[in-house]
């Protein structure tokens, strides 16, 4: 009697063997891509690992952008402050922004590893079917593994055989990050290229070129450009879509930005992200942006993630629509600073990338559909972060109703961060072109991005009436506009210095704010010069980063002091810190 | 010869034979029945001579029914003189009490024996010493006794619960006695785990503790009373009506919940919130496992015994009730800067930054212009945007197009707003108590009726319950008794988070005082605005919770019943436990107001439901041998099984907020709903023994062995105790020192164990789906999600039980005939395979970890109390009583290879205020030493030229963040500069010892009682000062140490550092010790003055009591604590006193009366 009365069945839930059939991997498979973004939700805009939701959001705009010079945090100093000391490199091992990223990578390994196992054991499902389950699981891997690599470099590898899923074995989890797991990465999207179909029923999956691109990508973060290359230029040439549309660019630059347009011909990859979908919360709507709206205008956050002078600068044109590689902040894009919103302001009426009023909100310039951006007003603390709003991120007014999220104090929306973007595979494949001495080449990859960018089609327009922001836009441009595609020739002519100058420009310009600055910058060893000149540069500007330092050090993050600590084996730390912490 | 004999009392010595007495003779079963009843029986001796019975005393339930039945074959009555005593007399026709037939009696005394209130007392034992000569009082009190006649004669009077008295005769035929009251509560019955026992024979750590005192705290639970009232409990609380306070029995033994069982009546549950404190007949804490092991798995936070009252006598009827008003402090309590302050401020930290103050709110001058309104900013008398008719505020609006259009106005409150008082507003408490109870010898019952009502000083914030209880018992046959305790409760007792900077009394405590509560057109005003801060407005958080409700019921009780057989068995089974069921609806309003508004709006309703029961089936066998040898065997077995379920969802986006409108159905947008269920069993087995030789050696051992459904390898646990106890005052080597009146020495052993914090499903390794974590929108929806799952838990199916392996060593004196009593305890507990969770590596990804045995603790410390009973004069009575309480908690392990884990770290993102770390208590807290501030640019130079020479390095520095005016911190470690591994233990919220003092003044019909708590050595993290003493800690309201204290050059020997514009290491940007303070103090948290009319006075109206009172509760506290309260409660064990807008407890006034008739 009394051992049945003892005998209690957990409820509300499900054991392996429950889940051990095509439906049951396949839904762990969608709980495996359901960790791109992060993001849990319990009230409080929470991440998967319990710290807030901006702070490990998928796109990097902390760790990628602000760390590379895009923007600042913004806000008040105070607020977020953790942001602070990382993108000033002044973070040390315990601040717990390292330790949740860390953790919410892992989130997402565990899933695509629980994923294979169970696999491995489903009866009901063919050795083919098994194979594309098991390639994106291997490519979700595959990514989590790059982010991961990319912050912290030497990270443990734990795979499917790691772990026991019957008992608990606390140093199963105690692995050391001894080896570089590039090949481990590369072997997944390797697997993932091989087995994965071009097509797939949902847009949401990856497939054979995502894997295709995200591998030529995890080459050439190791500078294997020739092995690269190839990949790269059959993603260009071959490549489609999920739904089999050939790659291409967007006419419209911000179709990549916008809820109503995405998953098109541009998206080779993205993380999908959806508003209003009856979970109650934020968890799906881009959480991790949360915090980076205008302040004291219709949004009810935050006033996060303002670009930085800098970047703006570079979008300066010269009367040949061409960039200043090297001396742009020598011709600074006039701006709001100190100037209340009641002071009359013009905007700069220079030469400028239209580019850039995609990517950043200034003043006086239509900000989406929202109206002309007011300046200060929208601003929490200028002095601090500069007088620019993050513009990306942010939804439209038109089409609100459905893909904002107002289910939290800060705003969520749908718009799809996307993780490999066409335009992304063309700049690549112009370094790997460059680097193997084909400037022409290259330089006509670079050439595709900046003519899209410079159809005036796709250009932000004066507002017909500024007072009624959605009633539509004349065909003024809303500043003076000037870009062009370098002349022929020119990378030929400048040499191959002048040629990979010009690509990792065009990479800041295109890619401005998306998460991969700082990544970039490391992997041409150019971080320390890079970003100290940005330093000297922009305090000049605001305030908040005054104190930012770039020290050799600081291309990789430091190991999470927790997971040091965790990982003690027999008194010895199985992870290992990264020099210089 | 009359020679007369009084059981139970220790001061009449024993008459000769009467040690080896017939086990049939009446006298002896009249000595059975007052031990078994804890009565005493006055008789005279030939009354009860050579006459024998045959008489079962444990049958009978009451000492009425076995009087009844002893008495019976003979021509004998008795009379129940009062409460416990009887007096044996002839019946009617037999002679007076006085009457006489000895011829040594020469010459008749007489006169009457009353207590020190003038009434009389029956049974009193009067005699002369050294004679057999005595007799006993009547019903008026009177005696009449004829005395050998000699000049040295002398009258002694003796009675239970009194001081005996002995005068000499002389020549007086009249001789009268007021006895005092003794404090002997030696014979006092207690109960214990699954039986009762003598205080006397206690052998385990027991804090029985006085129910008058407790009763005098007027609040709904009975928890919070307990504060200071039993040595070995800490109890820490909170001024919010119905807050469950933190309650701690001898130290902090889990990570987890440190909640005490509690056994009412029988019934074991985790919960009494709902115990109306009237009905509280008696209340045991059983500290140790010689008391408590009997209870096993859940024993380990120590185990709380209350039994409800039952009725007796005739009955009666009682009324108690009390009225009063809560008085929020006065004044300026949070030190608030005023709006022309706060924007010197903003100019003294923006020039102290090298930065520039203007704004559109205060204008470009040299100093601040104070506008006439703060929206639009910096707006004047006479602006057009000022202009009434452009406003356009609609507080309902459902659209954010109209959100988007509003035109707030708002006028600047110059002379500032007093969040604190905005907020807090004094209160009404109230308490009403009916009880109607009687009884007799086919059973007794109780009825009681209590309202209770206290709304909360905070807005919206009230508890108010009605509870009923109905106690029976019926004694069917001599043998066989049933009855029942029930009671039910409604309960209603909205709440807001207490000590978040989220809530409302953080955001009152954050809202700048410029900000009026209302703008022009008396809609709410906010943060909304140029250099208004994020706060937000807490009158509307509290004025929009207005129509939040919210009911819990509850019936709580066991049936019962008793089977005696053969003589000395008697089996007992009681099936008890609780119905529960509660529901609550919130709507939460769109806000915009502040600058962070959430401009959606939703209703949310959910409901909750469960039951308990507790089968409890035990025998025991009591039996005494050659009035030498007492021994009880129980054994038992207990059963318990739970089940909850709750239920409930969220819809968004109402046509209008009118509160007859929403429900779940009536949204129209999102709809969310949730539901979930638990259920757990537990089964066990358990023996005691308790044995005494001669009343002097007393040894006691208990085991039980618990299974539980929360297990899966290791299911049963056994936990065994043993105790000893020597009542060294019964030696006779002892008995000449007389100021002794009792001295104990005990000791015990053993193992409780505990379950508590492990969840049901913790064996198993589970999987599934929760839309926000782990649906994605696969296809690309933009608004659907397809579903997917993921790991939930990691199992462990190997935990087994925590145990606390627990000693204590004890002692208790009563001295001076019961004038003064002191009981004193050392223990220390050992708590090993302590249930934690301890975080995984990252690898192991985020779903829950399970619970393992890895943990170990420490607690040791000592319980003292102590009590004075003085009768200074017929009219003057002191009573003192006190208690201390210490512990010693130590975490001895975590996991292995981790020997911390940190919590709390509100704004300072990432970093931890708390860290539980091995060799510390828990919840101690963690962050840098301040070691004063730098005062010059050239100390920060030079600190960094030393570093940079010494580690070669052109880029080191000594201190991130060093700067003039800033904090230096100090090098704990000693390496020559500031690093993370400088943080250090900067004290912790466990206090040295808290102690409670009581003090009772009885004056002629006058009482007076204060009774005194405090804490001391424990410390509070006052969060607040981080808002308010650093510009940098956002634009909340600051406080004027930030304006007039902080450092400036010509101000060094300041309290805040320099105000800035920005946050930095150096000041506010990581825990540091300028947020920890002394957190002692004493309070007085009840003072009472009450006035009885005379016994007599009322008797016509058929009265017979009537006392009215006034009390203070709270009436002064004393302590060095800078924030409005130091008493900061807070229920997670590992992350308690922090102090970020606490609700204090308020000043209280009350009126009451206790009427019975």
């Amino acid at each position: 009697c009394s051992k049945s009365f003892l005998e209690r069945q957990p409820q509300s839930t499900l054991q392996e063997e429950a889940l051990t059939n095509k439906k049951g991997v396949n839904t762990l498979l969608i709980g495996a891509y359901a960790a791109l973004d992060g993001q849990d939700y319990n009230d409080d805009m929470i991440n998967l690992s319990g710290g807030s939701g901006y702070a490990v959001s998928p796109d990097n705009w902390i760790y990628g952008s602000v760390a590379g010079g895009d923007a600042h945090k913004g806000s008040d100093p105070s607020d977020a402050a953790s942001i602070l000391q990382i993108v000033t490199f002044a973070a040390n091992s315990s601040n717990g922004f390292f330790n949740d990223k860390w953790r919410v990578n892992y989130e997402g390994i565990r899933r695509c590893n629980f994923t294979l196992h169970v696999l491995a054991n489903v009866k009901d499902m063919t050795d083919a079917e098994k194979q594309v389950i098991a390639g994106e699981a291997r490519f979700l891997r595959g990514h989590y593994y790059s982010d991961l690599k990319k912050l912290f470099d030497k990270v443990p590898w734990v795979d499917e055989n790691s772990t026991s899923y019957q008992k608990l074995i606390v140093d199963d989890f105690k692995l050391p990050n001894d080896q570089d797991i590039w090949p481990m990465i590369e072997a997944d999207f390797k697997y993932a290229a091989d087995h994965l179909p071009e097509t797939q029923k949902e847009i949401g999956r990856a497939n054979k070129w995502a894997a295709v691109a995200y591998l030529a990508k995890t080459l050439l973060y190791q500078s294997k450009f020739a092995a690269a290359m190839p990949l790269l230029e059959d993603v260009i040439h071959s490549g489609v879509t999920t739904k089999g549309v050939k790659f291409g660019l967007m006419d419209h630059f911000h179709d990549n930005f916008d809820a109503f347009t995405e998953n098109n011909k541009e998206a080779v990859f993205s993380i999908q992200y959806s508003a209003n979908d009856g979970s109650g919360g934020t968890g799906n709507a881009n959480q991790g942006q949360m915090l980076n709206y205008p302040y004291n205008g219709p949004f009810s956050c935050c006033g996060f993630y303002q670009p930085s002078q800098d970047l703006v600068n570079s979008f300066r044109t010269n009367d040949k629509g061409l960039p200043y590689l090297d001396d742009f902040n020598q011709h600074p894009v006039k701006n709001d600073m100190g100037v209340s919103d009641t002071v009359a302001f013009t905007p700069d009426n220079g030469y400028l990338d239209p580019r850039l009023d995609w990517t950043v909100g200034r003043r006086g310039i239509p900000f989406l559909d929202w109206g002309l951006h007011p300046g200060m007003a929208w601003v929490r603390n200028q002095q601090s972060a500069g007088p620019y709003a993050a513009l990306k991120n942010v939804y439209m007014q038109v089409n609100q109703d459905k893909f904002y999220d107002g289910n939290s104090w800060a705003p969520g929306n749908a718009i799809n961060y996307v993780l490999i973007r066409y335009a992304d595979v063309l700049l690549m494949a112009a370094e790997c072109q460059a680097n193997a001495g084909s400037l022409e080449k290259a330089e006509a990859y670079v050439n595709m991005v900046r003519e899209r960018a410079a159809n005036p089609v796709g250009w932000v327009k004066q507002y017909i009436d500024p007072e009624d922001p959605m009633g539509g836009n004349t065909e003024e441009p809303a500043a003076n506009y000037h870009v062009s595609p370098y002349p022929a020739g020119a990378f030929a002519g400048g040499g191959k210095d002048y040629a990979l100058k010009a690509i990792r420009f065009e990479r800041k310009l295109e890619l401005a704010m998306e998460g991969h600055r700082f990544f970039d910058l490391v992997r041409w060893g150019l971080a320390q010069t890079e970003i100290n000149r940005y330093f000297n540069y922009e305090k000049t500007v605001t305030s908040d980063i005054a104190t930012g330092n770039f020290s050799a050090r600081n291309k990789y993050y430091p190991i999470p002091q927790r997971q040091i600590d965790l990982s003690v084996k027999n008194g010895t730390s199985q992870l290992k810190q990264n020099p210089g912490y | 010869a009359t020679a007369l004999a009084a059981g139970g009392s220790r001061t009449v010595p024993p008459h000769s034979g009467m040690d080896q007495p017939d086990e049939s003779s009446l006298k002896d079963v009249l000595h059975l029945i007052e031990e078994r009843f804890n009565v005493s029986i006055a008789y005279k001796s030939n009354l009860v001579k050579s006459k024998r019975v045959q008489l079962s005393v444990t049958s009978c339930q009451t000492p009425e029914e076995a009087l009844h039945k002893a008495l019976a074959p003979f021509n004998l009555h008795f009379e129940k003189l009062r409460e416990h005593f009887y007096m044996i007399t002839e019946k009617p026709a037999a002679a007076s009490p006085a009457a006489s037939s000895a011829p040594v009696q020469q010459r008749p005394v007489k006169g009457t024996v009353k207590d020190e209130k003038g009434n009389p007392i029956a049974g009193v034992t009067v005699k002369v010493p050294g004679t057999s000569i005595g007799t006993v009082t009547n019903a008026d009190g009177v005696y009449a006794i004829s005395v050998p006649g000699r000049s040295d004669d002398q009258l002694e009077v003796t009675f239970i619960g009194f001081e005996p008295q002995r005068v000499a005769v002389g020549d007086r035929q009249m001789v009268n006695f007021v006895l005092k009251e003794g404090a002997s509560a030696l014979n006092e019955i207690v109960v214990t785990g699954y039986t009762t026992q003598k205080k006397k024979d206690l052998t385990g750590a027991v804090a029985v503790v006085n129910i008058e005192q407790l009763n005098r705290q007027p609040t709904a639970q009975v928890t919070e009373q307990l504060q200071g009232q039993a040595s070995g409990v800490t109890v820490i609380g909170s001024g919010q009506p119905g807050e469950a306070p933190q309650i701690r029995i001898r130290g902090i033994n889990t990570f987890g919940s440190n909640s005490p069982l509690y056994v009412v009546d029988g019934v074991p549950t985790t919960d009494i919130a709902d115990l109306n404190p009237n009905d509280v007949a008696s209340l045991q804490v059983l500290k140790d496992a010689g008391a408590a092991s009997i209870y096993g798995a859940r024993a380990s936070n120590g185990v709380i015994v209350i039994t409800t009252r039952r009725g007796s006598g005739k009955i009666s009827v009682h009324y108690d009730g009390y009225y009063g008003r809560q008085q929020p402090k006065k004044g300026n309590v949070w030190n608030t800067l005023n709006p022309t302050e706060q924007a010197q401020l903003r100019w003294m930290a923006y020039t102290n930054s090298g930065l520039n103050p203007h704004t559109p709110q205060y204008g470009n001058g040299n100093a601040p212009v104070i506008p006439d309104y703060i929206s639009p900013d910096g707006g004047m008398e006479g602006d057009p945007d000022t202009d009434p008719s452009k406003y356009y505020v609609n507080p309902n609006f459902t659209d954010q197009n109209d959100y988007n259009n509003f035109h707030r106005i708002v006028r600047a409150n110059k002379a500032g707003t007093d969040w604190y008082h905005e907020v807090f507003r004094p209160a009404p408490i109230t308490s009403h108590n009916v009880a109607v109870s009687g009884g007799g010898d086919r059973g007794n019952y109780l009825f009681s009726l209590n309202y209770f009502n206290q709304q909360g000083t905070l807005l919206n914030t009230y508890l108010k319950r009605y509870t009923i209880r109905s106690n029976t018992q019926y004694n069917i046959t001599d043998h066989i008794r049933v009855g029942e305790n029930l009671a039910f409760s409604m309960t209603e007792n909205p709440a807001v988070e207490i000590n978040s900077s989220d809530a409302a009394i953080g955001h009152a405590m954050r809202e700048q005082s410029i900000i009026p509560v209302y703008d022009i057109k008396g809609n709410f005003a906010g943060s909304w605005g140029d250099a208004l801060g994020d706060a937000q407005n807490p009158v509307a958080m509290q004025a929009r919770t207005r129509n939040n409700k919210g009911l819990n019921t509850r019936l709580f009780g066991n049936i019962y019943g008793e089977v005696d057989f053969l003589k000395y068995l008697t089996f007992r089974t009681s099936f008890g436990g609780e119905i529960y069921s509660g529901w609550s609806h919130s709507f939460t309003y769109p806000q915009y107001e502040n600058k962070e508004n959430n401009t959606s709006n939703s209703y949310s309703e959910g409901s909750n439901n469960g039951h308990s029961w507790t089968w409890t089936n035990t025998l025991t066998y009591h039996q005494r041998f050659n009035n030498a040898h007492d021994l009880k065997i129980l054994a038992g077995t207990e059963a318990f099984d739970s089940r909850s379920r709750s239920v409930g969802g969220t819809t968004k986006d109402y046509f209008t907020f009118d509160p007859n409108f929403p429900d779940l159905s009536t949204g129209t947008g999102t709809q969310t709903n949730y539901s979930s269920r638990a259920q757990e069993g537990l089964y066990s087995l358990l023996g005691r023994v308790d044995y005494s030789f001669r009343d002097r050696y007393l040894v006691s051992a208990t085991i039980r062995r618990d299974g539980s459904s929360k297990f899966i390898n290791n299911r049963f646990g056994w936990f065994p105790a043993i105790t000893a106890g020597w009542r060294l005052s019964e030696e006779a080597f002892m008995k000449s020192l007389t100021w002794i009146t009792d001295l104990k020495i005990r000791g015990g052993w053993g193992i409780m164990g505990n379950q508590l914090n492990l969840s049901v499903n913790n064996g198993y390794f589970l999987y599934g789906g929760k839309r926000s974590a782990t649906y994605y929108d696969l296809a690309g929806t933009n608004n659907g999600l397809t579903a997917g799952f993921s790991g939930m838990q990691i199992g462990n199916p190997d935990a087994k039980w925590e145990s606390d392996v627990n000693a204590n060593i004890g002692l208790d004196a009563s001295l001076f005939k019961g004038e003064l009593d002191f009981s004193f305890d050392y223990y220390r507990k050992d708590i090993k395979d302590l249930l934690y969770d301890p975080e995984l590596p990252g690898l192991a990804g985020t779903a829950a970890q399970p619970f393992v045995n890895i943990a170990q603790m420490k607690n040791h410390g000592f319980d003292f109390s102590v009590g004075w009973h003085k009768q200074f004069s017929k009219k003057l009575k002191l009573n003192v009583t006190g208690t201390l309480t210490t512990y010693k908690n130590e975490i001895m392990k975590i996991a292995d290879g981790v020997d911390y884990f940190d919590g709390d770290s509100r704004r300072f993102d990432g970093s931890n205020i708390i860290r539980n770390a091995v060799g510390q208590p828990v919840s101690s807290f963690f962050g840098y030493q301040i070691d004063g501030f730098w005062n010059s640019a050239k100390e920060v130079t030079d600190a960094d030229d030393k570093v940079k020479k010494a580690t070669n390095d052109p880029e080191a520095f000594y201190q991130e963040g060093a700067g003039m005016g800033r904090f230096r911190y100090k090098d704990v470690n000693g390496d020559g500069r500031i690093t993370p591994d400088d943080r250090t233990f900067l004290g912790n919220p466990n206090p040295d010892f808290t102690y409670g003092i009581n003090i009772g003044v009885n004056y002629r019909n006058f009482d007076f009682n204060i009774f005194l708590f405090g804490t001391h050595g424990n410390y509070i993290w006052n969060n607040v000062r981080w808002w308010r003493d650093f510009y940098s800690s956002f634009e909340s309201a600051k406080s004027k140490t930030a304006l007039y204290d902080s450092w400036r050059p010509d101000h060094q020997n300041a309290k805040a550092p320099i105000q800035e514009v920005d946050g930095s290491v150096s000041t506010q940007g990581v825990p540091n010790s300028y947020m920890v303070e002394n957190g002692a103090y004493l309070r007085a948290k009840n003072v009472t003055l009450g006035y009885t009319l005379p016994a007599g006075s009322l008797s016509r109206l058929h009265v017979q009591k009537f006392r009215v009172y006034v009390q203070a509760a709270n009436l002064f506290t004393i302590t060095k604590y800078s924030g409005i309260d130091p008493e900061i409660g807070g229920s997670n064990i590992t992350d308690f006193g922090v102090d970020e807008g606490a609700y204090p407890n308020q000043r209280q006034f009350l009126i009451g009366v206790n009427l019975a008739f």
